[in-house]
């Protein structure tokens, strides 16, 4: 939002005690929700706000699945991470970290780890029909080559060729199933797509396996990796926090034209 | 016991402020945490070469911070040296994060509190011939966030700077705008500041106090012309004499962390005493800063306030001379960009390694070791942690100010959070 002024003059910030003093929550028209629902107090102020709000939009991974402390849920950590942090007098932890629409209705998502100030804006004026590049592919621009790597770099192993395709060299890249529109800055700079926007329009219903097999069929299409390298691979934790983002259908259903 | 509870807004991440009182004296005044994730839990047992990725997700304000200082520390661990080249376009990174923050600290945080009787709730509500300030305000912060773009790869969460150097050079279209962009903010930036100046000695007119002035140790990692990339670690004793300067992994030797009671933060100790970081810390201990612009700031800061100085409304000041510093600096090293290797060949092995970095609020430190490829412990010292003793202690002086026998002067909120504002503290990397 900081990142962004257009929006001054157009709509009015009336709740984000980050930047501003207020002593209750506002009736808005808009709600921008970030982070995940951790302890009994975001839990409460969650609803409180949701009830006063039109529309209800959850921003960013944390918002849409718990994001990076759904590593936390491991059991061996997790039980080592109560004992060890319980403290009197402060908002409680919840027994499991929750995304935002576990608890209160949510209109539409804007995915991303970050999400940029450019899809804000889109979120905020733009048109319902705004289409954006289907994958970051699209957005990339590095050229495929005829080169098949027989086996997996490191996540920043060695020096990447600018002009090449990630995965010709080797490297575990995603973009070709992950929602574009970012304009993928990270393989621009030479690092491959780790997924922050989450599955593309294809795969976002359906169940995260279908993504991770989509993603093998690529390897499988353009190197000799062996398949167990990239399955395993694809399990890494870095992943792991943006692929799930959309998976838990035991929660509800969040369909591709609420997801920006 | 009587129980005063203030939240804070206009700080990164979620606090309150408590104080008690018995019989008209004020008994405590504590900073409490009120989040928490739980970072140096969930990343036992994640492949060490994923940290980067990962750490930076401790706090969307300071993700350059810590994705550095997590690659830093796993140079240590694979002993590896940066190319020269590489360490530049790191530095200029951390430029652009200290540009964005000292820019939403001064702008965005602290100086809505300063016109009038009350301040006001945010400075979109300044008026007159202040109209303009949000706007201006983001169009300086917005510099700091191109920078860290450019530098960075990406704008949070960078991805640039990877283990043994970065990932690719810096576009050369993207350098030329930028320092353009660069050249035309500062003339905004030093003026904004100088207002800010001014409504600063407005308040400090009113209220007659720049809060707690108690002689302190401070603590930073830095020398004249330094670009916030951390190195040794100094401390200043109250009396202004440097008593220690140590390397990064010798850390456990001096600092001290301690939990604090009803709060998600730990606290840091040097040798047992309580210690000040963040803008005023890295001041006090510079004569002098090394660009032109900010060290006219820096001899008109010393002449009204002396060298080093302690009251602590001046680590607002201190913000603004290092907002002007960080740009000419950046401007500067736009102009140079070296030739030359950016990525050092190695080969991950395991071991135990530290990195450190001065981030906005002082120096960062990430402690991991590694076995099997895995993290087996991951230790955060926080630069806020550095602060919480003294943030406590600073309240304690305000409280005291404000509460009487028989009553309680309404300035004692406004106070409290002016105190906590000038430390500028950051919550979610705090607990992370």
């Amino acid at each position: 939002m900081l990142d962004a002024q257009e929006w001054i003059g157009q709509r009015r910030l009336a709740y984000m005690p980050l930047v501003l003093t207020a002593d209750e929550f506002p009736p808005v028209d808009t709600l921008l929700v970030s982070g995940a629902v951790r302890t009994d107090e975001d839990l409460y102020r969650l609803r409180a706000a949701s009830k006063r709000a039109g529309e209800l939009i959850a921003v960013g991974t944390c918002a849409i699945s718990g994001g990076v402390a759904n590593l936390g849920d491991r059991d061996e950590v997790r039980d080592l991470f109560f004992s060890a942090m319980e403290r009197r007098h402060v908002p409680r932890l919840l027994p499991k970290l929750r995304p935002v629409d576990a608890i209160v209705r949510v209109d539409r998502y804007l995915p991303g780890c970050p999400p940029m100030p450019h899809l804000f804006m889109l979120a905020l004026f733009g048109s319902p029909d705004t289409r954006l590049a289907a994958s970051v592919c699209i957005d990339c621009g590095r050229k495929k080559t005829k080169e098949r790597p027989t086996q997996l770099r490191g996540l920043q192993e060695g020096l990447p060729d600018p002009g090449i395709c990630l995965i010709n060299q080797g490297y575990l890249c995603i973009g070709a199933s992950t929602r574009g529109g970012c304009q993928a800055p990270c393989t621009k700079a030479g690092n491959p797509c780790v997924g922050c926007r989450g599955p593309s329009d294809s795969f976002i219903s359906r169940s995260s396996d279908e993504w991770f097999n989509a993603i093998r069929k690529v390897f499988l299409r353009m190197t000799d990796i062996p398949s167990e390298e990239i399955e395993r691979e694809l399990h890494a934790p870095h992943l792991s926090l943006f692929v799930f983002q959309f998976a838990d259908y035991t929660v509800t259903t969040r369909r591709p034209e609420q997801v920006l | 016991m009587p129980t005063l509870t203030f939240p804070l807004s206009r700080i990164e991440g979620h606090a309150q402020i408590i104080i008690k009182l018995t019989a008209g004296e004020v008994q405590h005044a504590t900073l409490q945490a009120t989040e928490l994730r739980g970072f140096e839990y969930f990343l036992q047992g994640v492949p060490a070469e994923q940290l980067p990725i990962i750490v930076a997700r401790i706090c969307g304000v300071c993700s350059t911070a810590h994705h550095l200082a997590a690659i830093k520390a796993l140079e240590a661990i694979y002993q590896v040296e940066p190319p020269p080249a590489a360490v530049y376009i790191r530095e200029l990174l951390m430029l652009g994060q200290l540009i964005q923050n000292q820019a939403t600290s001064l702008f965005l945080f602290t100086m809505p509190d300063f016109p009038g009787s009350e301040g006001l709730p945010s400075m979109f509500e300044f008026g007159g011939d202040d109209a303009n300030i949000a706007r201006r305000a983001l169009e300086v912060r917005r510099v700091g966030t191109e920078l860290i773009g450019l530098a960075g790869g990406q704008f949070i969460h960078p991805i640039r700077a990877v283990t043994g150097g970065v990932s690719s050079p810096l576009p050369e279209d993207g350098v030329r705008a930028l320092r353009e962009r660069i050249a035309s903010v500062l003339p905004l930036a030093c003026e904004l500041f100088e207002r800010y100046w001014e409504l600063f000695q407005g308040l400090h007119d009113r209220i007659g106090t720049l809060g707690d002035d108690t002689p302190s140790h401070y603590l930073a990692s830095v020398e004249e012309g330094h670009a916030y990339y951390g190195g040794n670690l100094r401390v200043l004793d109250p009396d202004g004499v440097e008593q220690a300067s140590f390397a990064p992994h010798e850390y456990q030797r001096y600092l001290t962390e301690q939990p604090v009671e009803n709060s998600y933060s730990n606290a840091t100790l040097f040798n047992g005493h309580v210690m000040r970081a963040n803008s005023l810390a890295r001041l006090n201990l510079l004569p002098r800063l090394g660009t032109p612009i900010a060290d006219i700031y820096m001899l008109r800061f010393q002449r009204e306030w002396g060298h080093p100085a302690h009251a602590i409304l001046l680590f607002d000041l201190a913000r603004g001379i290092e907002l002007v510093y960080c740009l000419e600096k950046a401007l500067e090293m736009l102009e140079h960009i070296p030739d030359g290797e950016i990525k050092a060949p190695y080969t991950p092995r395991d071991g135990e390694g530290c990195g450190v970095v001065e981030a906005p609020r002082g120096p960062l430190i990430h402690h991991f070791n590694v076995v099997n490829g895995l993290v087996e412990k991951a230790r955060f010292i926080i630069p806020t942690q550095h602060n919480i003793l003294a943030i406590e202690q600073a309240l304690m002086v305000a409280a005291r100010r404000y509460v009487h026998g028989d009553r309680i002067d309404l300035e004692l909120e406004r106070a409290v959070g002016r105190v906590v504002r000038a430390f500028d503290p950051c919550i979610s990397c705090a607990t992370h």
